[in-house]
């Protein structure tokens, strides 16, 4: 009977034991905040085919073929590869010549307000266009994408039952803009999956404390940090973990041959842009969403300053930060840690002070980020038809 | 009888200038301020955190004066910084305005200032 005793005592120590902290009703509240996942998302009203299935296969086709290139040598998925959360790994992307920003994940991308770490779109199809014309990027052109499509019988029928028309009687600047809407619903279906963080979060809205205490206590206190003394959700908010504004947290923005303006030169970007929300190419006859648009307004501290990313699935989009200057999440923690205000330009972020965390909270900041991440869903990458 | 009309009228004329009353909207928040009232709603209500929304503001000035268009702005006293956004005004009637286009992208203390005629009229607003 003494060795049963035994047992039990050394398998109740190997077991996890599962425990929760003993949050307060207000940090309760804000954790909540950062829920429920996934979220409801309407079609895009500026784009005819959003949501549409024969459109998403046209896109997805699109999405992984070469031939958008004059060599074959760059699809969008040379850049944004499904097996590392649509990013590419690297710190700044490579092209026909290298580029001076990190590749975002594309997850989520429905989401997002203004497209571009310095949001010089406003909406996902111009987003999508910019790099098939960017000669540094895939280097087509409008009549190349328009003589693919019309000429490859499998993308030629899906044109037409996506959009209802025949691909050989559309002009082709229109029809390079809608392939580029098709582009955008298929982006619009690659979502995140539920993390640990969500059955967290769901758990404690409902006040279930024994599947709450399943999120690892490190995880715990990273989140109470993340809430709290950390500061973080006041830019990185809601669901999705960001604002989607810009701000300047102090990462240098010098890049070969000058400074990358950031947020300044994005909104230049967009006023030059015809294929804004509030051009002729919105397909919503009342352009509400141009709102965020008619309105922006350019400060001063715009330069250098970068849209807030996600924090879902950052786990898995390493490296970090616009221009990738990051490799790890830990490396970014510890850059908020010891953060240096003296080397904000301007009249920085007030909220941005040196946090004063010792290791073990690093690490338990960086054991609630990867809590954020869970296995996606395996990819779809049948072509349309 | 004569000079008690005149205080009449010149009471009448003063008291005119304490206090005036802005085309009526309700619910709203009501700022005094020395020469201007100011009363303002917000549409949606509550307003929301990150999403546009739009203030509807109704202005009278204490001397009866016609009110030229407010201009209306929010920032955050303590982060130093203000919105990304610059709303737009049309007059929907006498008195009556609309700001399109406000934007609050962070949780926290934010002040609204409504400029009427060089008077600086403000009202806290905390949202999370
Ligand atoms: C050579 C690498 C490369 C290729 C090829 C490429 N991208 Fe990108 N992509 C990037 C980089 C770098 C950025 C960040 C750009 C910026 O901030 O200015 C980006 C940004 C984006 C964004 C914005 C995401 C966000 O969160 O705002 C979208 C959408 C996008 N790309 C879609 C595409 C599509 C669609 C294609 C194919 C037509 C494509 N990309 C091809 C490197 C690439
Ligand atoms: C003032 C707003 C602000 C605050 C506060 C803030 N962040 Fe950020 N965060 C940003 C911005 C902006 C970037 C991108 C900066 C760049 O690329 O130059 C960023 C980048 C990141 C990234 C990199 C994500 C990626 O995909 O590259 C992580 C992780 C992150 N923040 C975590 C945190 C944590 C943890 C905290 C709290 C300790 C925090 N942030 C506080 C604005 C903020």
């Amino acid at each position: 009977m003494r060795w049963l005793a035994a047992l039990l005592v050394l398998l109740a120590a190997a077991a996890p034991r599962a425990e929760l902290l003993d949050f307060s009703a207000d940090e309760i509240a804000r954790i909540v905040r950062h829920g429920p996942w996934p979220p409801t998302v309407a079609a895009d009203p500026s784009n005819r085919v959003s949501g549409k299935q024969d459109a998403i296969g046209l896109g997805r086709a699109l999405f992984f073929d070469a031939r958008l290139s004059p060599d074959k040598a760059f699809a969008c998925v040379s850049c944004h590869d499904p097996d590392k959360a649509w990013s590419d790994g690297r710190a700044t992307s490579m092209g026909r010549t290298a580029l001076p920003r990190n590749a975002p994940s594309l997850l989520d991308v429905r989401q997002r307000r203004w497209f571009g770490w310095d949001g010089g779109h406003d909406n996902l199809w111009s987003m999508s266009l910019r790099p098939i014309l960017d000669a540094r990027e895939i280097g087509g052109s409008t009549a190349g994408i328009a003589d693919l499509v019309r000429t490859d019988r499998n993308l030629s029928a899906c044109y037409a039952r996506a959009f209802g028309r025949e691909p050989g009687a559309v002009e082709a600047e229109a029809l390079a803009i809608d392939a580029a809407k098709a582009l955008a619903a298929f982006q619009e279906t690659l979502t995140s999956p539920r993390t640990p963080f969500d059955d967290f979060r769901d758990a404690l809205a409902r006040g279930d404390k024994a599947e709450a205490a399943k999120l690892p206590v490190a995880a715990q206190r990273g989140v109470r940090l993340f809430v709290g003394r950390g500061n973080c959700a006041f830019c990185h908010l809601g669901p999705a973990f960001t604002n989607g504004e810009f701000h300047s947290i102090g990462i240098p923005f010098f890049v070969a041959g000058g400074a990358d303006g950031g947020r300044h030169s994005g909104i230049r970007t967009l006023r030059e842009s015809r294929l804004t929300l509030l051009g002729s190419w919105n397909d919503d006859p009342v352009r509400a969403d141009g709102i965020a648009t008619r309105h922006v307004d350019p400060q001063h501290r715009n330069f250098g300053e970068f849209r807030v990313p996600s924090l879902r699935m950052a786990a898995r989009s390493a490296p970090y930060m616009h221009n990738g200057s990051l490799a790890t999440l830990a490396d970014v923690v510890r850059h908020y840690a010891r953060f240096d205000p003296e080397r904000l330009h301007g009249d920085g972020e007030a909220i941005l002070k040196p946090l004063g965390l010792d290791d073990a909270e690093i690490d338990d900041l960086v054991a609630f980020l990867e809590s954020l991440s869970a296995e996606p869903p395996p990819t779809d990458r049948r072509a349309c038809g | 009888m004569r000079s008690a009309a005149t205080s009449l009228v010149l009471l009448l004329a003063s008291s005119h200038a304490i206090a005036c009353e802005p085309p009526s909207l309700e619910p709203a928040r009501r700022i005094d301020g020395a020469k201007h009232v100011v009363l303002f709603r917000s549409a949606p209500t509550p307003l929301p955190l990150n999403a546009s929304f739009a203030l509807d503001i109704a202005v009278c000035a204490k001397d009866g004066s016609a009110v030229a268009t407010p201009k209306v702005d929010a920032w955050m006293p303590a982060h130093r910084h203000g919105m990304n956004y610059r709303p737009s005004l049309t007059e929907t009637r006498k008195g009556l305005f609309r700001a399109d286009g406000l934007l609050l992208h962070m949780p926290g203390r934010w002040e609204f200032v409504f400029e009427v005629a060089g008077e600086r009229l403000t009202a806290t607003h905390d949202i999370d």
